[in-house]
């Protein structure tokens, strides 16, 4: 085992320093063994994404070889937001060197965040980001939230035909990366291409199957015309395909957003939701713990257009987040489209 | 000829108007309203809550609450779904009864500390609440059940068309529910132990001395509730197909609400699954036309729903005071006029 | 009496800690008799039933039931060997009509119910009490005396052998009480024995075939009825030397009439109260169970703005329609409930004692002014000695006594000019007693006038200048000091003679 980690360890040093050469030879590249202890936040406990994230953050922290502790906590479904808070603040307290974080409670996490800063510890956000960037050191963005309105315009537009009428089907109505999503594809549509691309109505499922699963059903019976119903959630986007599949709604009715490829599998081989797109939460957890490794330890001073070596996953810059202006993100990119020729391969 | 009709039955066909009130309102508002179709999602969203209404309302005839409910819902729902991918040939008989059983184990938990250990029902459901709901946490090893593992009978049992007139559909799964709704009625209605809830709620130190064993009876209650619980977490799977750790996140309250809109006293004593099951369809009826409402915001959705809720217990709440002053009066004029 | 004694306590003891409760108590039932048992306030009649219906485990002795020695372990034991109580507040189920409250613990049929079936056996019960009860009415709507009756009902449907009565006519009119002691003795006629507890002797009389005497916790002596007289019982009952644990301390009483009541009555409760309190004095006002009196002080402090009379207050006529005009008007009520109507056991003695007076508390902005609170506290923790580390502590920790001295801070502090005080001494013990007996002097030497309800004979005879004896809502007469003895007390609030005295 030790063996392999170290002939891994020289590969990634290999390929890091092939990124040092290659680019404008401003990367850097991360020293190992630095001795960090950090902790992954999700949402919350129990739901795969944020374990995949987790499988990331653990490859890359026996990578780095940090003989630090790697802490995976999380609060419980039902006690999210306070749970998170009082991670954090137990964080601070215990001089972890990094919290990373996929934030659920909003702004209302600032004033611990902000504590944290204060007590040394350093604070990254990913897949969801502090709304007004107070209290966050850099936000690991899994793709342009720009982009993602495009592709999810595109995958409309390609379900459509062209033409039709589309409703979205989102988290909570305060989750601040489903509302980015939203804004950014509205104005994607107002491009010339998707003229002819109505969208009727935006309501909330609240992240749980049975809301979900009614209020697309809602969506249906409000809007007899309507072509696709846009989901830019894993549980809105699966509760949506099975009621439309229970519902025997498929031809009428097709389901698309972001999904899980093992989630949606039937659904996309008999069509009810013939495309649809994610990107990979192992990479996204890879490359935040790289983040805050190298900014806890002080390889990494956060500051715009530092670039530094991700290991497998070759060079990253910081840059300023263009949907919040004054904050800095770090941007992961890029989508995956997953539809009935790939989904297979991705779900097993 | 009022006082011929008793509290309860009045209560119901109130009820019955309000929901009557609530669809010709709603039709008036909302476009492509009223026909089969409404009657196909109301149908088949209330089959879940209508069962779980039902046992909260068992717990709550005893003066207690169950605020655990949705937690038992989740769990279950996850077990079942991850007992039949890991074991596709178990048929539908094997897999209702660990449903129920399951639920039921959850239920005892909570009866024999709130009847034991003499700890407040809604501290105990509380605490359990989270526990379940971390334990289904532990449990799910962040796994997720999805439909794909799930058996062609299962996914497809809620939606079995049993009669079909027109575009109105009775299914299977909305049958199921008001069947067990109404054997839970009849058990209530004719069977001995039941009455001793009733008398527990009513007087529970009256039930003491009349010999009744309150704290079996307590327990009972929660593992009845935690039965039905158990039988909605399998209808649950079965309907949604993809079950995650929040599973049935909030549900308590929505049966709580159930509940009381149907006419169950909260603190106790009185009360019917019948109405607990109009409950169920009227909370239903108001959130899913809510939703198609143009004129109320998402934001602004929640606040709705609540205010009608309270509105209609505190009409209840009248009309019981009413129906009493009647009574009274009724009773006096009888009095008068006998020698 | 031929026959087998259904029940027999033999040596029955019941401590709880320190206090003897029931000491070497034996009585014998037999079947078919209507026995009696009168004692005081606090003698163990309660005790003795709980005993019976195994609410209560003796501390020693034995009950044979049938001859045979037997535990009683729980109420549902009771039940199965055919032992039945019901009491003053009877214990039925709101919620549920008269049929299903008769067959609620009915274990003998099966699983399903029969509702036509247990209507029917519910109309006969009912026709064997000899009373007229719609069977579907709910309970919540019944009168006492109704409930009373679904609770007999409900005994007879378990094939009651010993039926425990305790005082079950003294909340009832007295058509109601004739009723129901025409019930017990028909019941009797059928073979049940029945346990009469009252305090109205001419009932004890009209239906009592033998009837014990029990005087603190012990058994005095049971008689065939034939062989007693209203007097024996009296001295029978009362039997104890006045303990010279309480002083009797010169009166101060002055000329000046504060109160002046004339008759105050409430309909169906309490008729025709006439008498005056002067500044300076203490009038008691003795009587038993059910004798009302409390209802007279709730209607002079102004709970029950129905009743009807003359009330002069200061000279003025006094009409109080509510606790805070009373209160207004320099009338405190200390209740003889501290738990459920005087003191809020959660909160601090400071914030209690403040409580009646807030207004007194308030700074310039609205705000309460703790230091003020504070102060005030602690001048009354001295006054009356109320043992306690500080002031914060909450009032539900303190012992009895120091929580009754609590109660009299709070009303003392409105400086009240007519301080009616329910139960003074109530569970508490004797030196806290005396302690309080002492303030409430101190206050009527101050020039307060004092209203004390009692039902501490003792305490009545030591504590007032002139005595009120009330009997089921009547005034049976006010007793001068000097002319006042326990029998005499006794006699009136037993009802043995009507000695009117004009005030």
């Amino acid at each position: 085992m030790k063996h392999f980690t170290k002939l891994t360890m020289a590969a990634t040093l290999l390929l890091g320093t092939a990124g040092f050469a290659t680019a404008e030879g401003h990367s850097v590249t991360l020293e190992t063994g630095q001795e960090v202890n950090m902790v992954l936040l999700p949402k919350f406990l129990g739901i795969l994404v944020f374990d995949q994230a987790n499988e990331g953050a653990q490859e890359a922290h026996a990578e780095l070889e940090n003989p630090g502790e790697l802490l995976f906590i999380g609060p419980t479904p039902e006690n999210s937001t306070a749970g998170q808070i009082e991670i954090m603040t137990t964080a601070a307290t215990q001089g972890q060197g990094a919290v990373m974080i996929s934030n659920n409670a909003g702004d209302q996490i600032v004033p611990s965040a902000l504590a944290a800063q204060e007590a040394g510890t350093r604070v990254v956000t990913w897949d969801s980001p502090i709304p007004s960037g107070e209290g966050e050191d850099v936000f690991i963005a899994q793709v342009d939230f720009g982009s993602i309105g495009v592709i999810m315009a595109d995958m409309a537009f390609s379900i459509l035909g062209g033409e039709g009428q589309m409703a979205v089907l989102s988290a909570t109505p305060d989750a601040s990366n489903q509302n980015a999503w939203i804004a950014a594809m509205q104005v994607a549509l107002e491009d010339e291409k998707y003229a002819n691309i109505e969208l009727v109505d935006v309501v909330y499922g609240d992240d749980q199957a049975e809301v979900s699963y009614n209020r697309a059903l809602a969506l249906v019976d409000q809007y007899p015309d309507l072509g696709v119903i846009m989901s830019p959630t894993t549980v809105g986007i699966q509760a949506a395909a099975k009621a439309m599949q229970d519902e025997g709604l498929c031809e009428q009715v097709k389901v698309s957003g972001l999904g899980l490829p093992s989630e949606m599998l039937s659904y996309t081989l008999n069509g009810c939701a013939p495309e649809f797109a994610l990107w990979d939460f192992r990479d996204l957890g890879y490359l935040t713990y790289f983040t805050a490794y190298g900014l806890a330890s002080g390889q990494l001073t956060g500051d715009i257009g530092e670039t530094f070596s991700a290991g497998r996953m070759g060079d990253y810059t910081i840059e300023e987040d263009p949907g919040r202006p004054g904050t800095k993100r770090i941007l992961m990119g890029p989508f995956t489209v997953y539809t009935a020729e790939n989904v297979e391969a991705a779900a097993n | 000829m009022l006082a011929r009709i008793s509290p309860q039955t009045l209560r119901i066909l109130a009820l019955l108007a309000v929901v009557l009130a609530v669809l010709l309102f709603f039709s008036t508002q909302v476009p492509n309203y009223l026909n089969g179709r409404l009657f196909n999602r109301i149908s088949s969203s209330v089959a879940i809550m209508a069962l779980i209404a039902c046992g909260q309302t068992l717990v709550i005839l005893t003066r207690n609450i169950d605020l655990s409910i949705g937690s038992i819902v989740g769990f279950v729902a996850f077990a079942t779904g991850s007992l039949i991918t890991n074991n596709p040939e178990l048929g539908p008989v094997l897999l209702v009864s660990y449903s129920i059983i399951l639920g039921a184990c959850f239920g005892v938990v909570n009866g024999l500390l709130v009847a034991f250990l003499r700890i407040p029902s809604i501290i105990v459901t509380l605490a359990t609440m989270a526990l379940f709901r971390s334990s289904l946490v532990e449990y799910s090893d962040a796994k997720s059940i999805t439909t794909g593992n799930l058996p062609e009978w299962l996914i497809s049992f809620p939606n079995y068309k049993v009669l079909t007139f027109g575009t109105l559909q009775l299914r299977a799964g909305f049958l199921v529910a008001v069947l067990v709704v109404i054997a839970v009625h009849i058990a209530l209605t004719h069977l001995r132990p039941a009455r001793k809830l009733y008398a527990v709620g009513s007087n529970p130190e009256a039930a003491e001395m009349a010999g009744i064993n309150t704290k079996l009876v307590v327990l009972s209650a929660f593992a009845c509730a935690g039965a039905l619980a158990g039988l909605a977490g399998f209808m649950f799977l079965a309907r949604f197909g993809t079950i995650t750790v929040v599973a049935g996140l909030g549900i308590e309250l929505k049966s709580v609400a159930a509940s009381v809109v149907g006419g169950v006293n909260i603190f106790g004593g009185s009360g019917t699954v019948i109405g607990a099951l109009l409950g169920a369809i009227l909370v239903d009826l108001i959130d899913m036309s809510l939703v198609r409402w143009a004129l109320v915001s998402e934001f602004w959705r929640e606040a709705v729903l609540g205010t009608l809720i309270l509105l209609s217990v505190a009409a209840d709440a009248i009309l019981m005071r009413r129906l009493i002053a009647l009574r009274v009066a009724r009773e006096k004029t009888t009095k008068e006029n006998a020698p | 009496m031929k026959d087998q004694p259904v029940l027999q306590l033999e040596n029955i003891s019941k401590h709880f800690g320190m206090t003897i409760a029931l000491a070497d108590m034996s009585i014998t039932l037999h079947p078919g008799e209507v026995h009696a048992i009168v004692g005081e306030n606090g003698a163990g009649k309660s005790t003795m039933i709980k005993v019976m219906t195994g609410i209560y485990q003796p501390s020693a002795g034995t009950i044979l039931i049938g001859g045979k020695p037997q535990v009683i372990s729980g109420p549902q034991a009771a039940r199965d060997a055919g032992i039945a109580a019901i009491y003053q507040e009877p214990m039925v189920f709101p919620d549920l009509d008269v049929t299903e409250n008769i067959f609620i613990s009915d274990t003998s049929a099966g699983l399903l119910m029969r509702p036509a079936a247990q209507r029917r056996r519910a109309i006969e019960l009912i026709e064997r009490i000899g009373i007229n009860l719609d069977p579907d009415r709910i309970a919540s709507g019944l009168t006492l005396a109704e409930q009373q009756v679904v609770e007999i009902a409900r005994a007879l449907s378990q094939d009651v052998r010993i039926l425990i009565m305790d005082e079950p006519t003294a909340s009832l009119s007295a058509h109601e009480a004739a009723q129901l002691r025409k019930i017990a003795k028909t019941l009797a006629a059928q073979g049940v024995a029945v346990v009469y507890i009252s305090h109205r002797l001419e009932e004890i009389f009209e239906i009592a075939d033998r009837v014990t005497v029990i005087r603190d916790g012990a058994h005095i002596s049971t008689k065939p009825i034939a062989s007693v007289t209203a007097d024996s019982m009296i001295s029978e009952m009362v039997g104890r030397e006045v303990g010279n644990y309480f002083a009797k301390a010169p009166g101060t009483v002055t000329d000046e009439v504060i109160l002046q009541v004339q008759n105050l009555s409430l309909a169906g409760v309490f008729k025709d109260i006439t008498f005056d309190l002067h500044k300076g004095e203490i009038l008691c006002m003795a009587g038993l169970v059910g004798a009302r009196r409390t209802d007279v002080a709730l209607a002079l402090f102004g709970v029950t703005p129905t009743a009807t009379g003359e009330v002069t207050y200061k000279g003025k006529p006094a009409r109080f329609r509510s606790p805070r005009e009373a209160i207004d008007a320099g009338v405190a009520y200390v209740s003889e409930d501290r738990r459920k109507l005087g003191l809020a056991m959660p909160m601090s003695i400071r914030s209690n004692i403040s409580l009646v007076t807030l207004d007194a508390f308030l700074s310039r902005f609205g705000l309460l002014n703790r230091e003020k609170e504070t102060a005030v506290a602690h001048s009354y923790r001295e006054r009356l000695n109320i043992r306690t580390q500080d002031v914060d502590s909450e009032v539900g920790m303190l012992s009895g006594g120091n929580q009754q001295k609590v109660m009299l801070a709070k009303w003392l502090n409105m400086e009240p000019d007519l301080l009616i005080f329910d139960e003074p001494t109530r569970g508490i013990d004797i030196g806290a007693k005396a302690e309080v007996h002492d303030l409430i002097r101190e206050f009527a030497a101050a020039g307060g006038a004092v209203l004390v309800i009692s039902s501490d004979l003792p305490e009545v005879l030591a504590l007032g200048d002139r005595i009120l004896v009330m009997r089921e809502g009547q005034q049976m007469g006010i007793l001068d000091t000097s002319e006042a003895t326990q029998e005499r007390v006794m006699i009136l609030a037993t009802g043995q003679t009507a000695l009117r005295e004009a005030v």
